[in-house]
């Protein structure tokens, strides 16, 4: 006949619970850590999916612009941190979208637009990420990468003085595609199908364009000007420092 | 966009739109200038100038006509020194204008419309200009490519501007500007120097224009960010 010792049962029961609540306590502390002074900020708009616009003015920080599921609406969140920076969110009567951060201190912004959504950003320092869209792009950042992925654009222009640019997506018939670089790499991946013409030019890099098979017009190691297909896009990539990398899609 | 917006990039916008403005600010200038009949006005007289002003024939001066105008400049002198002297200064300098005969060539006349005609156009241009350009001697003499005068006084203009708030910067901030600029304008000066050799050179041209492309961007990036 076993023996039951109920206290001993009971008092091991608590001691569990509570281990499970101060390793409960403890994972929540490490996988989110606040740091101090983070704040967030959170707001959303409504917007016609058809006319739908937003800018983006940054000092410091990332700004990731993804299609959202909502297509009515975009949704702003960002935190900020390490300094007194001010972020103002307005609408304008054409239903345009303003987000502009004043002052220092870092400002991460992921936001959610419609997918046909028109943008415009901007941040002197850190990482621009803009993906799946299929609205008129224009991205700018001064120190920093700019990486677009997914797109279905007639437009896209994206330039930084230092940091790389990297673009990736279909190439429509009547798009104007710039990519440009002061010093760093420029990186264009796209369809094996891509019908369009390139202007390429670098000052002190090199040019990897080997991926398709064009007609060039002139060709010098500084600037390439070819076409693929009927050259009915437009592409113009370049870098002075950098070098220049033009992919097929796999 | 308001009209005084418009009339203030008129200017620039007729010098070349790819190089000054971006896609949307030239889509709202045209979108403005086909609602407004006075803008669009406007724009047409000043496109009518410019064409006129490029039209011109250019002609050299004749050496000749240096000579004539020291000889001219050396005879004023000596009639200054000279014991009419007094007579000269009572009519004052509007009566020596009037009293002298000039005759010009249809040479001299054609350079000197052309001349007319450019001034009109900056004047115009620095009338409803926010900053007026400031034009130099030194300006003139350094285009290689057709539009780098203007370029560079538009640049000019805007870093100037910048310029004149960096003092409110802190040193962080103004350091890593300048270094930017710098290096910028390191590339240009190098750039220029290989167009000088081959001023025909298409891929240098290119070059150069889009060095002027990324400094007009920085500069528009700090006027964006209000710094």
């Amino acid at each position: 006949m076993v023996k039951e010792i109920p206290s001993l049962t009971q008092s091991s029961k608590s001691f569990a619970k509570f281990l499970s609540a101060l390793a409960t306590g403890f994972l929540a502390l490490t996988a989110s850590p606040p740091p101090s002074g983070a704040q967030t900020f959170n707001r959303a708009f409504a917007v016609s999916p058809e006319r739908s616009e937003l800018e983006v003015v940054n000092q410091v920080g990332t700004i990731k612009v993804t299609a959202g599921a909502n297509s009515n609406k975009i949704v702003i969140n960002a935190r900020h941190s390490d300094g007194p920076a001010k972020i103002e969110a307005t609408q304008n009567a054409m239903g345009k979208v303003k987000v502009e951060v004043t002052g220092r201190g870092r400002v991460d912004f992921e936001i959610a637009v419609p997918a046909s959504s028109s943008i415009n950003l901007l941040s002197y320092q850190g990482a621009i990420v803009i993906t799946n869209l299929a609205g008129a792009v224009r991205a700018r950042v001064t120190n920093g990468d700019i990486q677009i992925d997914g797109m279905r654009s007639a437009k896209v222009d994206a330039s930084c003085t230092q940091g790389n640019v990297s673009f990736s997506g279909e190439v429509l018939p009547s798009g104007r595609y710039t990519l440009k670089s002061f010093s760093g790499r420029v990186d264009a991946i796209l369809p094996a199908n891509a019908d369009f013409k390139l202007s390429a030019s670098t000052f002190s890099g090199g040019m990897d364009l080997e991926a398709f098979q064009m007609k060039f017009n002139k060709r010098s190691h500084q600037l390439v000007e070819a076409s693929h297909g009927a050259g009915r896009a437009s592409i113009s990539l370049w870098t002075q420092e950098g070098s220049i990398y033009l992919r097929r899609k796999p | 966009m308001e009209c005084r917006a418009v009339v203030s990039s008129l200017s620039d916008y007729l010098d070349g739109r790819n190089i000054w403005a971006s896609d949307d600010e030239v889509e709202k200038i045209e979108t403005h200038l086909t609602n407004c009949p006075t803008c669009l006005n406007l724009k047409l007289e000043l496109s009518e100038l410019k064409n006129a002003a490029r039209e011109l024939p250019l002609h050299t001066p004749p050496p000749a006509l240096w000579t004539r105008i020291s000889i001219a400049i050396e005879a004023e002198i000596s009639t200054e020194n000279g014991p009419a002297r007094a007579t000269q200064n009572a009519s004052g300098w509007w009566g020596r204008l009037n009293s002298r005969r000039f005759t010009f060539s249809l040479p001299q006349l054609a350079v000197a419309g052309a001349f007319a005609a450019i001034l009109i156009v900056a004047g115009i241009s620095g009338v409803f200009g926010p900053n007026p350009p400031s034009l130099s001697f030194k300006n003139a003499q350094s285009g290689l490519l057709p539009e780098e005068n203007e370029i560079k006084a538009n640049l000019e203009r805007r870093l100037g501007a910048i310029n004149a708030r960096k003092e409110q910067w802190d040193s962080e901030r103004r350091a890593d500007f300048e270094q930017r600029i710098n290096m910028i304008d390191e590339s240009l000066k190098r750039c220029r120097h290989m167009l000088e050799d081959n001023p025909n050179d298409a891929g240098h041209q290119e070059m150069v224009r889009a060095l002027y492309d990324e400094k007009r961007r920085l500069l528009e990036d700090i006027e964006r960010l209000k710094w």
